[in-house]
């Protein structure tokens, strides 16, 4: 079960005490004999289970324990048979051999012994034969505590011998220092047949405190590791005797409920684990997280998001419109636009054309040409041209929805927080990141956060200082004027190349290299990818915090690409208009050639003349739609395709360099001149956001377009998964991103906004191709809906909608829009202003509550003073009279509990300077103690009854 | 045929490279370029020029001017990679806190390290100091005479340091070293220190110094380090003497022996 590396909470040994806990509650009720011994195989083996925890520490403690008990138990023998007597007439129906009489008594006493001892053996059996499968360290235990086991044997027969009513004490005391290592079950066995009503209670009010010890452990201003060592003993305490409490048939029913409750509580776990393993890549990105820091990982986790959108784009596309048409439209070679021309046919399979989706590529469903304008398909009447244009404004409508909701909520878990208040409060409780599992990267983040102090502190003093300012300014100004005249000399490179890709295009591309057609994809990916590399480097200047200095710097990328981007749209606009002159010159021709055509057969007089022409034959416009979609697809492929190599040159094969020729080189590569490379984030990000918009731009011509990014973005999860993990470092500043989730997401919606600009643009004002896709003939695309509703829909709904459309109710609505919006803005101005003000009352409360406390604990002091006083006066008067053994006993309890090993200082102070307190320190260590110390049957009436003010105060004091 | 345009577009990389390695680029400008250009014009090689610098710039006998003259000329005529005034504070601090009574240094050149040592060495302490090149040995005698050592304070042996430290025990009559500092070649960084843990020089608390241990580098000296266990070690960052941008650093190792 994978539960160490999801969940780790403190209750996950409650979760083992399902296991443990069961048999043990069942065990309390009834004792068949016949059964004793399988069950005693049952005990050894889960006891072999749980004793490497502390056996030793408990060994000591229940030696130490012991001895001290024998000595107080002496003074109550008597009664204490008689109690074992009482107890073992209330059992009477649990127990198959009634004890009635004492002599009865006595005789199942020394049965019982005999058999506790042949039951030893047989567990010593078990041990040896399980110990085949135990690690050899639990061994050499063992081995200790069975010799301890049998110096106690020996001792426990002198004592025999001497007088049988001693046996229920010393029996007890043998079975405690056999306890952990063999009969821990019985032991408790024993002493819960040996428990009256009141031990009973007592130990329910133990087993109470526990809890609220378990409960307020978090508040208590102790070291962790004494927290720890307290909860892991109460834990299993309660494991040991939560299930002795409730009385006859109610304890049957409180240890089912408690079954049931650890049951659902592990059933709740595991289901969490199932969910988090049902989220894909999750443990790949929570590895990723733990070696880089949450700045890495929120690529991937923004990666993972992106194609989860893109699946659902996929389906739409997919489902509603290549599927359909692919089945139910017209086969392939049946109209001119579904076929290859003539002229193309010779190389219409090559590689090469292939490759720049042409060819057989070009004419099929992949691209919006292959579409026919037919209203309806297949036997579903299908409306194809309605629903390509739906699922077209679907996706974005769609993608905006998403976008925005995504902001609204990453918006509601930034709470506010001002950063530049409460500088070095911020630094010292929060740099920390808790997601780093790296040593490595620990240690980055260690240096990481020293250096940013020494730096705070430097900033602190030079704003005070005020002179370098300047200086920090004018280089913040100078970085800022580098980078625009780099983004104005890549602006104008794209310029220069798309206008030289123009005049290659009149001159036909056949005479040029295929290094001078690839140029403009080529200058925009190299561009895409040293740009941002110098950008980085320029941005060393201006020494920001690297959180700001990645907000600039995807801010400065941005602006490059969506440079880069519309230079590229802005071409492509030029080759439409291009096209669409072309097209009306085909027209012109289609018209002369059908009439040609006519007039052949006008003259040969034939039946059916279309038949004769193939449409492969037949003259075709140029299909702008077509053209846009495939420059897109062809953007995408080079892009990933740079992307790719780039990771795999610069990344992976940087790395084997260094890595290798470490051995044989004059330098220490790894350290010093190429050294690893670190993950890029805010590049990659803006890949993948310039990357989505391109996708939204070019869906409506290229359907096939989400299927390509769904493909490229799993496999550059795997593969830059592997990257990293495989050759970058930890970056030198490890820093938290969890901020800047937002601004990625505020970056998406500019660019969903920015791509679906020209989008809509070439869909409202660019009349449709005449000869291909599914509005041909149509004077504008959306046309369709018109078509729809006039036909498809009752008059009405026509009417309605031609009512709706009308600016006199277009333009009230659009007010009244306008005017929700205002309003909305205004309350939640208003609303921030109110939190702004609840935030200064809860200050406000927090400083008052403070000076209360103070006055408080002031109060207790004195308090705790004049107690002292007056106990150590009473004590003066107890001491004499007071026997010893008692603060000797005290004294040796609190050394013997594991839980601190030295007891509190405070609380030695005053067992020095006052005899009572031994006596109050005690209770308290009996409520966080060891759960062996506990004893229910031999505390003295003395201890339970500290100073109950003195108690209170010292409580007070702690907290 | 490549278009211009696609060749341009790798501007912005060859700028990145040309920022972000900048101090290499001067590095070696510096340090090869400028001494290939003067050797040829004067004929003398760069540590004669450097001492005929030193000899017209400092007072004879005060050991600061001396090393002030030699940064001087190091940080603005030309480039010999001394231990250079930062990392040397270091290695004053370090000294200065062990006080050692033997003192091995490797690697003298042309004198600097061994005045910067001597100076700060304790009454009664020895250094050794080795150097490989006949002509460099002979200016690191002049500038230790110079600089006002004798030989009973300084001891130069012009060997290479693999046959000397087997010998250090029968020829020099030493026991123990308390200091060794490695600034020679960074290939013999690794065997030298196996040659001093097998000749049983260094006790308990002995500290070796070594210089440049990140650029140019000893990486199989760090991993010995790091492996062997013998050591307590730490490395110092700093960065290259006379230079700003390039990271180095000084390992600091104290032998705790085998256990």
């Amino acid at each position: 079960m994978p539960k160490d590396h999801l969940i780790t909470s403190e209750n996950d040994r409650e979760v083992d005490e399902t296991r443990d806990g069961e048999p043990t509650v069942g065990r309390q009720r009834k004792r068949p004999r016949e059964n004793k011994k399988e069950k005693k195989k049952e005990e050894g083996r889960e006891r072999d289970r749980r004793v490497p925890r502390n056996a030793q520490q408990d060994v000591d403690l229940e030696e130490r324990t012991a001895k001290e008990r024998q000595r107080e138990r002496k003074k109550d023998r008597e009664e204490k048979v008689e109690r074992v007597g009482g107890l073992e007439e209330s059992k009477v129906n649990s127990k198959d051999i009634a004890a009635k009489s004492k002599k009865n008594l006595k005789n199942e006493k020394t049965r019982r012994k005999g058999r506790t001892d042949r039951d030893v053996e047989e567990g010593q059996a078990m041990h040896k034969q399980s110990k085949g499968c135990a690690k050899a360290e639990d061994n050499k235990q063992d081995t200790g505590k069975q010799t301890e086991n049998k110096k106690v044997k020996k001792k426990r027969r002198k004592t025999v011998e001497t007088s049988s009513e001693h046996e229920s004490s010393e029996e007890d005391v043998d079975k405690e220092g056999e306890g952990e290592d063999e009969d821990k079950a019985e032991e408790e066995e024993v002493r819960q047949e040996t428990l009256t009503p009141e031990e009973l209670e007592k130990l329910k009010e133990a087993v109470d405190d526990r809890k609220k010890l378990i409960q307020a452990l978090r508040g208590k201003p102790w070291p962790m590791k004494k927290k720890l060592t307290t909860l892991r003993e109460s834990q299993e305490f309660l494991e040991k005797y939560e299930g002795a409490l409730g009385k006859g048939k109610g304890r049957k029913l409180y240890a089912y409920k408690v079954m049931m409750n650890k049951k659902w509580m592990k059933f709740k776990r595991d289901f969490e684990n199932f969910k988090t393993a049902c989220i894909p890549w999750e443990m790949k990105i929570k590895e990723i997280e733990s070696h880089f820091g949450s700045s890495v990982a929120s690529y991937f986790i923004f990666l993972r998001w992106m194609y989860g959108i893109n699946m659902i784009l996929f389906g739409l596309t997919f489902g509603l419109v290549m599927v359909p048409e692919a089945l139910m439209g017209r086969p392939y070679g049946s109209m001119p636009r579904k076929t290859v021309p003539r002229a193309e046919e010779t190389g219409a399979m090559d590689f090469a054309v292939l490759w720049d989706f042409g060819g057989y590529a070009q004419y099929s469903v992949l691209f919006y040409g292959y579409y026919n304008s037919q209203r309806a398909i297949g036997w579903l009447k299908f409306r194809m041209p309605l629903s390509y244009f739906l699922v077209g404004v679907g996706t974005v409508a769609y993608s905006y929805m998403v976008v925005i909701r995504k902001m609204a909520r990453n918006a509601n878990e930034t709470g506010g927080g001002d950063d530049n208040s409460f500088n070095f409060s911020w630094k010292t409780f929060t740099s920390w990141d808790y997601l780093i599992g790296n040593p490595e990267t620990a240690d980055n983040k260690f240096a990481s956060i020293t250096t940013s102090f020494k730096e705070a502190i430097l900033e602190e003093q030079e704003s005070r200082k005020d002179d370098n300012i300047h200086l920090t300014r004018f280089l913040r100004v100078l970085a800022n004027f580098l980078v625009l005249c780099c983004l104005a000399g890549s602006g104008y490179l794209i310029y220069f190349v798309v206008r030289r890709s123009q005049k290659f295009a009149l001159e036909g591309f056949e005479n040029h290299t295929w290094w001078e057609r690839n140029e403009v994809n080529m200058v925009m990916s190299l561009l895409g990818m040293f740009c941002p590399m110098l950008f980085d480097v320029i941005s060393a200047l201006e020494n920001y915090h690297p959180r700001v200095a990645l907000q600039w710097q995807l801010g400065r990328i941005f602006a490059l690409f969506l440079g880069n981007l519309y230079t590229f749209i802005i071409a492509l606009m030029d080759e439409i208009n291009l096209k669409r002159k072309e097209e009306d010159v085909v027209q012109f021709n289609m018209t002369m050639w059908e009439a040609s055509l006519s007039n052949e057969t006008v003259s040969d007089n034939s039946t059916a003349p279309p038949m004769f022409t193939h449409p492969a034959d037949v003259p075709r416009g140029p299909c702008w739609e077509t053209m846009v979609g495939q420059e897109f697809v062809r953007l995408i492929i080079s892009d990933t395709m740079t992307t790719y190599i780039t990771l795999l040159i610069g990344d992976f094969l940087r790395a084997v360099l260094v890595r290798f020729l470490n051995y044989c080189w004059c330098w220490d590569l790894e350290a010093g001149f190429p050294s690893y490379s670190e993950f890029d984030v805010s590049g990659n990000v803006l890949g993948l956001i310039f990357n989505q918009g391109m996708i939204w731009m070019g869906a409506f011509y290229a359907p096939c377009l989400p299927a390509l990014n769904v493909l490229r973005l799993h496999v550059s999860m795997y593969l830059q998964c592997w990257a990293v993990m495989c050759c970058n470092v930890p970056q030198e500043r490890v820093f938290k991103a969890s901020g800047s989730n937002n601004f990625y997401m505020a970056m998406l919606l500019v660019i969903l906004f920015l791509s679906t600009l020209p989008a809509i643009y070439t869909i409202v004002t660019i009349p449709p191709s005449f000869d291909c896709g599914p509005f041909s003939g149509k004077a504008r695309m959306f046309d369709v809906i018109q078509e729809t509703l006039e036909s498809d829909f009752p008059a009405w709904i026509g009417k309605v909608f031609s009512y709706a459309s009308n600016p006199g109710l277009v333009l009230p609505f659009m007010l009244l829009m306008v005017l929700a919006i205002y309003y909305l803005q205004s309350t939640s101005k208003s609303y921030k202003e109110s939190n702004v003000e609840l935030k200064k009352k809860l200050q406000m409360q927090n400083e008052e509550n403070k000076k209360k406390n103070k006055r408080a604990a002031l109060k207790a002091a004195m308090e705790l003073e004049e107690a002292r006083k007056a106990s150590s006066s009473r004590d003066t008067e107890q001491h004499h009279d007071a026997p010893h053994p008692h603060a000797d006993t005290g004294d040796s309890r609190a050394g013997g509990n594991p839980g601190n090993p030295a007891p509190s200082p405070d609380c030695g102070g005053r067992s020095q300077t006052a005899k009572a307190p031994p006596s109050s320190a005690r209770g308290r260590h009996a409520n966080q103690g060891a759960p062996a110390g506990y004893l229910p049957a031999g505390v003295p009436k003395q201890r339970d009854t500290p100073p109950p003010r003195l108690q209170r105060v010292a409580s007070g004091q702690r907290h | 045929m490549v278009s211009p345009a696609i060749g341009l577009a790798f501007l912005p990389l060859v700028m990145t490279l040309l920022i972000r390695y900048r101090f290499y680029f001067v590095l070696f400008y510096r340090a090869v370029l400028v001494r290939v250009w003067r050797d040829c014009r004067t004929g003398l090689s760069r540590e004669e020029r450097a001492f005929q610098y030193v000899l017209t710039h400092a007072t004879p006998g005060d050991p600061e001017s001396i090393l002030d003259a030699f940064d001087a000329w190091c940080s603005k005529v030309e480039f010999i990679s001394n231990i250079g005034p930062k990392k040397g504070k270091i290695l004053d601090r370090l000294l200065s806190e062990q006080s050692p009574l033997t003192v091995l240094e490797l690697g003298a050149h042309c004198g600097y390290s061994t005045v910067r040592m001597a100076r700060a060495l304790p009454l009664g302490a020895r250094l050794y100091s080795l150097e490989m090149d006949q002509k460099n040995a002979a200016i690191a005698e002049k500038v230790i005479r110079l600089a006002g050592f004798d030989d009973d304070i300084v001891e130069l042996i012009v060997c290479p340091s693999d046959e000397v430290i087997p010998r250090l025990r029968s020829d020099y009559g030493l026991e123990k070293l308390d200091f060794v500092f490695m600034d020679h070649w960074k290939k013999c960084y690794l065997p030298d220190l196996q040659m001093l843990e097998g000749s049983g020089l260094l006790g308990k608390g002995s500290m070796i110094l070594a210089d440049n241990v990140l650029f140019p580098g000893a990486p199989n000296f760090l991993r010995h380090v790091r492996r062997c266990g013998l050591y307590e070690w730490r490395v110092h960052r700093a960065t290259l003497e006379y230079s700003k941008g390039i990271r180095d650093g000084m390992a600091e190792l104290i032998y705790q022996g085998t256990k």
